[in-house]
């Protein structure tokens, strides 16, 4: 093809025209509505004159139809229309069967040259108007000259013009001719043929040369008639195209209409609507304050006409203030009586209706319920009944003296229990409990025996003994009535890890208990008291140390000739000449020996003590059965076992006493402090001087039962006992 | 270099050291060994009881001097020391109480004099001043001897038996406690002392009193000794004044020197005697030993 040789003129004048073209007709389309079908052919016809002018339409062909392409995309976009796309392709497809007929003109027109020549002429003319037409627009004069040219022109095939064309020139030059030479393609006559330049051309009679020239004519006819066929048939696509453009147009514009309509009408009626709803409230609010102000209003009127009331009262003299006051008292009074009546008559309604209730039914004494001055008595009621209140009452259980009345004591109270207070500790109260309600009272429930908690023991921290396995404690019940049992609790002192731990020993029978503990710790001990009514709050704090044995003298066993200090630890026989009367014989009392023993603790292990002696002294110091022989002397019996230490004439002795027999033991270094170890394990007693660790004797006996600490002064001077202390590691060899 | 040389002598004793018995004995073992001793300048024999803890660790040791007629055989058999020892975990060490085979002349002449006799002295005299020097015997080499070959601690060395209390009194610090059987308490006013004495030490009597407990307690600088004695009643030995010990409790009294003297009622001056507070005498030593 030729499509590379395509000539830019054609091209530039036929495309911005086109585009002009459409554009301004779809945009303008209201201004000339009539023209457009007219001249629409027209120009079309024009424009394919122009390209027709050219040998190689086929590249504006195909420019223009890619060109026109885009237009109607573009116009497809432009107008958002859908159908359009339809009408865009159709549009299209109209074209381009157009531009192919529109090559079939220059084959024929070669031959007519003329027609070639004006065509020449008119397309120069136009390329020269083009510019003109960038500026004067379609209403130029010689635009419209042109158009109408051309259409005369392509109109005229059809025409006698077109043979008047022709055919006159013919005539008009030679009169008589009679052949057609056809090389030369002009009629001459017959004797030109024989000589001049036809001499040897191809002649043919002249009617034939006519005949193949109108049939060549008439054969061009016929396709100018096609041509103009096809361009009417294009201009009624066209048409329909502006017809259905304007249609869609005219829908999408209703559509625009009739929703803006519809979106005019809902603000409308939401409008409406919130305007309505606000003129509600508003009336509603109006309506309120005005009921308030209107109240307001006889609020004052009647505080105004009670003002004025009281400053005519005010005014008035006091018989008449009397007057009105028995006036307003009477009607507070009457006032007052229509009231009442109401409640009476409520009242009259449900003495009608609820029965008195029956007897409630007390509980026993739930365990662990009362302090020491309270008990929470509970009872209950038949589930039938209506209880306004009730009536419990209690009064001390005297077994003693039954004809003494106690006094009686009665509470109200509204629940079915109760706590009483301010009672007496570890005492039995009897309490009986009534129902009321407006029938009346029930009759009294059972009586049932509560009982208050106990007072708290008192711990006897003097008798408190110890070693390092376990305490002996003892206390006094602080009851005077018994008690069911005793409960020691002990928490370990001065050991964070263990702080707020509480062991307990419960149910213990005696005033007595003896607890394992571990060795080299500090405990603190209390006591509670318990009976049927709960336990009593904890006695005062004891302290006990598991270092070592801790014990006091027993001063009980205690000769008269010693005195024994305060803490119990130091042992005295005065100077002072006592009264020589021996005490009466006893069990319990040293009578004879002048000696005392010392309350340890009743568990068999290890007890170590220490006594400090001065070396003149003599004393004896060991252990003994409890049942010793309180008439002889330590050592004299096989109950005891004992050091004897006698100093007499500047020679200290040192004997290990025991069933009236000792060892021959000598000792350089009089001690001055004398370590004892009680060994049970090992039925061992040995006996150290502690300041030099060194071993003086050991006894080996048969500790059948316990033994105790004993001392004696068969001189005066005193002894002082240390313990509740470690063992040395020394003694731990023996 | 003094590693070396140390490691030398330490390997001459070693090698010096000669097995002759070896018993199994509360779960220890009851060891006799020979060497050639340097101060007796003879063969001599010493028992050695290694206890169940020596397997594990340094022990203490604790000397037994053996007193008249006695080899180390007569303790190690008799006094049935072992299961105190085993269980306080203690070296008993027990030498012979007399050099041995010197051919000393007349050293076999009398049972209390000469060989089985040697007193725990260093003899000053002719011919016995070779041979019987058994005080440096049993304070030095023989301490050095068992501490280069066996597990012991050095610093916990405590005495017992007839020459202890002049080895513990002639020697402040280097034992931890002492204790005795029947000692001879005050020789120089004994007849055995007087002819030991007389024989080793010459007719000088001053020099006498270097081995003189009695004496020697005078001196004694402090009083932290603890002396044990176990004396027999009817010890025919104390009834013959050969043994003396209220010289030296009264001694011991007056420096306060510490002594417990337990005059046992209806014992001898044999090893029954012996074997019955013997356990009392190792637990002694093991208070200060094991403290």
């Amino acid at each position: 093809m030729e499509e590379e040789s395509g000539e830019e003129l054609g091209l530039d004048r036929s495309t911005p025209k086109d585009f002009h073209f459409y554009h301004m007709d779809l945009y303008d389309s209201e201004d000339r509505p009539q023209l457009f079908p007219e001249e629409n052919p027209r120009m079309r016809k024009e424009v394919v004159q122009a390209e027709t002018a050219n040998e190689s339409t086929g590249a504006g062909d195909g420019k223009a139809q890619s060109d026109l392409r885009e237009e109607v995309e573009e116009l497809v976009h432009l107008y958002g229309l859908e159908d359009d796309h339809e009408l865009g392709d159709e549009f299209v497809d109209e074209n381009m069967p157009k531009m192919g007929v529109s090559e079939y003109p220059p084959y024929g027109m070669k031959r007519r040259d003329p027609a070639r020549e004006q065509r020449d002429w008119r397309l120069s003319g136009e390329a020269a108007e083009a510019e003109d037409l960038g500026f004067g627009g379609w209403g130029s004069a010689g635009q419209c000259q042109d158009l109408r040219e051309v259409y005369r022109y392509t109109h005229g095939r059809a025409s006698e013009e077109y043979e008047c064309y022709v055919i006159p020139e013919e005539e008009d030059e030679e009169e008589a001719a009679d052949v057609f030479c056809v090389t030369c393609k002009t009629p001459i006559r017959a004797f030109q043929k024989v000589f001049d330049e036809h001499k040897e051309h191809e002649v043919i009679p002249l009617s034939e040369a006519l005949e193949s020239a109108k049939d060549e004519i008439h054969k061009n006819m016929y396709k100018l008639e096609k041509q103009i066929i096809d361009m009417e048939n294009f201009a009624n696509h066209l048409e329909e195209v502006f017809i259905t453009v304007e249609e869609n147009f005219g829908k999408q514009e209703q559509n625009f209409e009739s929703h803006y309509n519809e979106i005019l009408e809902t603000l409308a009626q939401k409008y409406e609507e919130k305007i309505q709803a606000l003129g509600e409230k508003k009336k509603e609010r109006l309506e309120a304050l005005y009921g308030q102000l209107v109240s307001c209003g006889e609020n004052l009127d009647t505080c105004k006409e009670l003002m004025e009331t009281i400053e005519e009262m005010c005014h008035e003299e006091k018989v008449d203030f009397i007057k009105v006051s028995v006036f307003y008292t009477n009607r507070l009074g009457k006032f007052l009586k229509t009231k009442t009546d109401v409640e009476i008559s409520q009242l009259m309604d449900s003495i009608n209706t609820i029965p008195a209730p029956s007897a409630p039914v007390i509980n026993p004494q739930a365990p662990n319920s009362a302090t020491g001055s309270s008990v929470r008595v509970c009872w209950s009621l038949y589930s039938d009944d209506t209880v306004e209140s009730y009536q419990l009452s209690y009064r001390p259980v005297q077994d003693s003296s039954p004809g003494k009345d106690q006094a009686e004591f009665t509470v109200t109270i509204k629940e079915t229990y109760c706590s009483v207070t301010d009672l007496v500790p570890n005492t039995q109260y009897e309490f009986w409990v009534t129902a009321h309600n407006r029938a009346g009272p029930s009759p009294s429930s059972e009586r049932a025996v509560y009982v208050t908690a106990p007072s708290p023991p008192i711990i006897k921290t003097k008798e408190i003994r110890s070693c390092e396995e376990a305490v002996l404690i003892c206390w006094e019940s602080g009851n005077l009535n018994p008690v069911d049992s005793y409960t020691v609790e002990l928490t370990q002192a001065e050991s964070p890890e263990a702080s707020g731990v509480t062991e307990s020993v419960v149910g213990i029978p005696t005033c007595e208990s003896l607890v394992q503990l571990q060795p080299g710790q500090s405990y603190i001990i209390y006591v509670r008291a318990l009976n049927m009514g709960g336990p009593s709050v904890r006695s005062e704090p004891a302290t006990v140390h598991t270092i070592g044995s801790y014990f006091r003298l027993n001063k009980d066993t205690c000769h008269p000739w010693l005195a024994i200090s305060q803490d119990g630890l130091t042992i005295i026989r005065s100077e002072r000449s006592t009264p020589r009367r021996e005490p009466p014989p006893s069990d319990t009392r040293f009578t004879r020996c002048v000696a005392v023993m010392g309350n340890l603790i009743p568990v068999r292990g290890h007890h170590y003590w220490e006594v400090e002696v001065n070396e003149h002294l003599d004393y004896t110091v060991g252990v003994a059965f409890e049942d010793v022989p309180k008439q002889e002397d330590l050592g004299a019996n096989c109950l005891s076992w004992c050091m004897r230490h006698t100093f007499a004439s500047s020679r200290h002795k040192y004997e290990f006493l025991h069933n009236r027999t000792t060892p021959d033991i000598r000792i350089t270094v009089p001690p001055k402090k004398i370590g004892i170890l009680l060994d049970y394990e090992n039925s061992k007693l040995s006996f150290f001087n502690v300041d030099l660790s060194q071993h003086l004797y050991t006894f080996s006996c048969q500790l059948h039962k316990f033994v105790h600490p004993c001392f004696s002064l068969e001189k005066p001077g005193c002894l002082k006992i240390h313990n509740g202390i470690s063992m040395p590691k020394h003694v731990t060899f023996y | 270099m003094i590693t070396v040389s140390q490691d030398q002598q330490l390997d001459r004793r070693r090698m010096a050291l000669k097995q002759i018995s070896s018993n199994k004995c509360f779960g220890g073992l009851q060891k006799v060994f020979e060497h050639v001793s340097v101060e007796l300048n003879c063969k001599m024999k010493f028992a050695v009881y290694l206890p169940p803890k020596a397997e594990t660790g340094k022990c203490p040791a604790l000397y037994w001097l053996s007193g008249l007629i006695c080899t180390e055989q007569n303790f190690v058999s008799k006094s049935g020391y072992h299961q105190a020892a085993s269980e306080h975990g203690f070296f008993v060490i027990a030498p012979d109480a007399s050099p041995r085979g010197c051919n000393v002349k007349g050293e076999d002449e009398s049972w209390d004099f000469g060989a089985g006799a040697g007193f725990y002295v260093d003899a000053t005299e002719d011919p016995w001043k070779t041979n019987y020097r058994m005080y440096s015997y049993v304070t030095e080499e023989l301490p050095q001897l068992i501490n280069a070959n066996f597990p012991v601690d050095p610093q916990r060395t405590s005495i017992f038996g007839h020459g202890a209390l002049i080895c513990a009194l002639k020697n402040p610090g280097k034992y931890k406690s002492v204790s005795a059987f029947a000692p001879i308490c005050n020789p120089v006013f004994c007849s055995w002392g007087k002819k030991a004495f007389s024989g080793y030490l010459g007719k000088d009597q001053s020099k006498w009193k270097a081995y003189n407990a009695t004496h020697l307690v005078k001196s004694y600088p402090d009083s932290q000794l603890d002396i044990l004695i176990d004396q027999g009643k009817d010890d025919r030995f104390l009834l013959d004044e050969q043994l003396l010990p209220d010289n030296f409790i009264a001694a011991c009294t007056e420096r306060k020197i510490p002594v417990a003297f337990r005059l046992q009622e209806g014992c001898d001056h044999s090893y029954y005697f012996i074997s019955t507070f013997i356990t009392d005498h190792i637990r002694h030593h093991a208070k200060y030993l094991n403290a």
